[in-house]
């Protein structure tokens, strides 16, 4: 006899920043990719619509790499401009308005950058800048850091989404507190998506059962000994993880409790 | 990366280097014309001491008035000058082994065509000497490539020096077909009295035909009143892949062509790049 396996089918709400429908919940970065061909071969293999870019100059002796439109369709993905490397709310609004300015779409991952060893946010900056670019008709998705606080007050000043870190950028520390960040998810009425911080698809899976909207990541790909396949597993555990929140998991008992039936034993 | 990029360039050849008073000749350009005069010492014969020693002796009487040595080919003579270029001529070491061995310094790059001029520009030249534009005596044998040449050069963005059989009277049209300066070696060095010489090639220079403008934190010469597309072009910039930013204020792309540079003005040019 042969049983039919079928891939499970789940109804999920839309995901939604700012009026933008996407159907991954994986966001992903372009950076430290050791080549191009890696990069475009691993935002394939992730499924993610949403990918993200800096604001740099033009190399202007052409001995540089050429930007990165020349690799990537902006036709097939939603660009999202981010303001790394930004430590100053004036800087980071500079950047920000230059960004849109290429005509993409009027969406901004915010970052103003505190502390040069951690890359932890600079809150007052933060609030501010996103403020500011909020009263301007930017969607802004602010980077901050896993407090329940400083979220609200960014949902306050008008952000579209708030992007609460999971660890440090660049670390691959995996979720270090997940009670912070399903707290700002329960608290936050805008789209929670985690940014940075995860490691590996476990990583990625326990942050999607905390039940937030998406995940963003870059290094954890960019930096895998074989990006696409990580781009790859990645996509299963976000996939994994967000059927695995919105089925509901059991509660945990300290005693066990057995899976087959006690009774029709044999005597 | 170029400070300001001297608009009269006297260079010396084999004949000029070997016969007396060349060192006091130089000084009495640069006292005539100041940081505008840069000094090429393009001498074969020599051995590399004797040719250090004199460029050492013209860079002593050119810094005082803020004039440049620009020495050719031979990078280490070069840096140990000091110099404040190196000059490349046909068949000479690329413009990265160059800044190699003479860190810091200024690269020049001899062209004769327009592909010479693009493949100098994509190996990070700071200005092309283009020639010979006119019939020369020093080389008598070339054929003179003429105005479009300059033109051809210029367009690649870098800063261009014409040379060959320029004269006072011949500046103006090199510099309307887009030069930033001139190079001379007779029209200098032999006449009677070469301070008058430079003064009347300074003079003959088409006053306002560029300013300094800061582009992404580098120097670069630009015609008074070129616009902002233009300089894209001159640079070689697709302008649908590139935001512009002039003095802290975003131009869009519709407003690219109606907005002109002037001296001093700070120019960012950037684009996306991979970031997460």
């Amino acid at each position: 006899m042969t049983t039919t396996v079928t891939a499970p089918v789940f109804q999920d709400t839309p995901f939604v920043i700012g009026g933008h429908t996407f159907r991954s919940r994986l966001l992903v970065g372009t950076g430290k990719y050791k080549d191009n061909a890696t990069m475009v071969r691993a935002l394939e293999a992730s499924g993610a619509e949403v990918v993200t870019v800096a604001v740099r100059r033009i190399s202007l002796d052409r001995t540089q790499e050429e930007g990165i439109l020349y690799h990537l369709d902006p036709a097939r993905f939603f660009l999202l401009a981010n303001t790394a490397g930004c430590y100053t709310a004036e800087d980071a609004m500079r950047y920000a308005r230059l960004a849109r300015e290429a005509g993409f779409n009027e969406c901004i991952k915010l970052e103003v950058i505190g502390d040069q060893q951690t890359l932890l946010p600079d809150v007052a900056g933060l609030l501010q800048a996103a403020k500011t670019l909020a009263g301007e008709g930017f969607t802004v998705l602010a980077y901050t850091n896993d407090d329940l606080v400083t979220a609200l007050r960014l949902q306050d000043a008008g952000c579209a989404a708030v992007m609460p870190l999971a660890s440090p950028i660049g670390s691959g520390l995996g979720l270090l507190n997940p009670y912070s960040i399903r707290t700002i998810k329960a608290r936050l009425s805008v789209p929670v998506i985690v940014d940075a911080g995860v490691g590996t698809a476990s990583d990625a899976c326990v942050t999607m059962e905390q039940g937030v909207d998406g995940l963003l990541m870059n290094t954890a790909l960019a930096q895998a000994a074989d990006p696409a396949l990580m781009a790859h597993a990645m996509r299963l555990a976000t996939e994994a993880g967000r059927a695995a929140y919105l089925a509901g998991r059991m509660p945990r008992r300290e005693v066990a409790v057995p899976s087959s039936p006690t009774t029709g034993m044999l005597s | 990366m170029i400070a300001a990029l001297p608009r009269l360039h006297a260079v010396t050849d084999d004949r000029v280097a070997a016969r007396g008073g060349l060192v006091e000749r130089a000084a009495a350009m640069a006292a005539a014309a100041g940081p505008r005069l840069a000094v090429h010492l393009r001498s074969r014969l020599p051995g590399g001491a004797a040719l250090l020693d004199l460029a050492r002796r013209l860079a002593a009487a050119l810094e005082p008035h803020g004039a440049w040595l620009v020495v050719n080919d031979r990078a280490d003579v070069a840096r140990a000058a000091p110099a404040r270029a190196v000059q490349a001529g046909r068949g000479g070491l690329g413009t990265r082994d160059l800044r190699r061995v003479a860190p810091g310094l200024a690269v020049g790059r001899s062209v004769h065509d327009a592909g010479e001029a693009r493949a100098a520009r994509a190996d990070g030249a700071d200005f092309l000497v283009a020639g010979a534009v006119f019939p020369t005596a020093s080389h008598p044998l070339a054929p003179a490539a003429g105005t479009g040449l300059v033109t051809a050069a210029a367009a690649t963005g870098v800063p261009v020096i014409a040379i060959g059989g320029i004269t006072p009277a011949l500046a103006a049209e090199v510099v309307a077909a887009g030069a930033w300066g001139v190079a001379a070696i007779r029209a200098l060095w032999d006449a009677p009295d070469p301070a008058e010489a430079a003064r009347a090639f300074l003079a003959a220079l088409p006053a306002a035909p560029g300013v300094t403008v800061t582009v992404n934190g580098e120097s670069r010469p630009v015609a008074e009143g070129t616009t902002l597309r233009e300089l894209l072009a001159q640079l070689g910039l697709d302008p649908r892949a590139v935001v512009v930013e002039h003095n802290r204020r975003i131009v869009r792309r519709d407003a690219l062509a109606a907005t002109r540079v002037a001296g001093g003005d700070a120019i960012e040019l950037v684009h996306f790049v991979g970031g997460g």
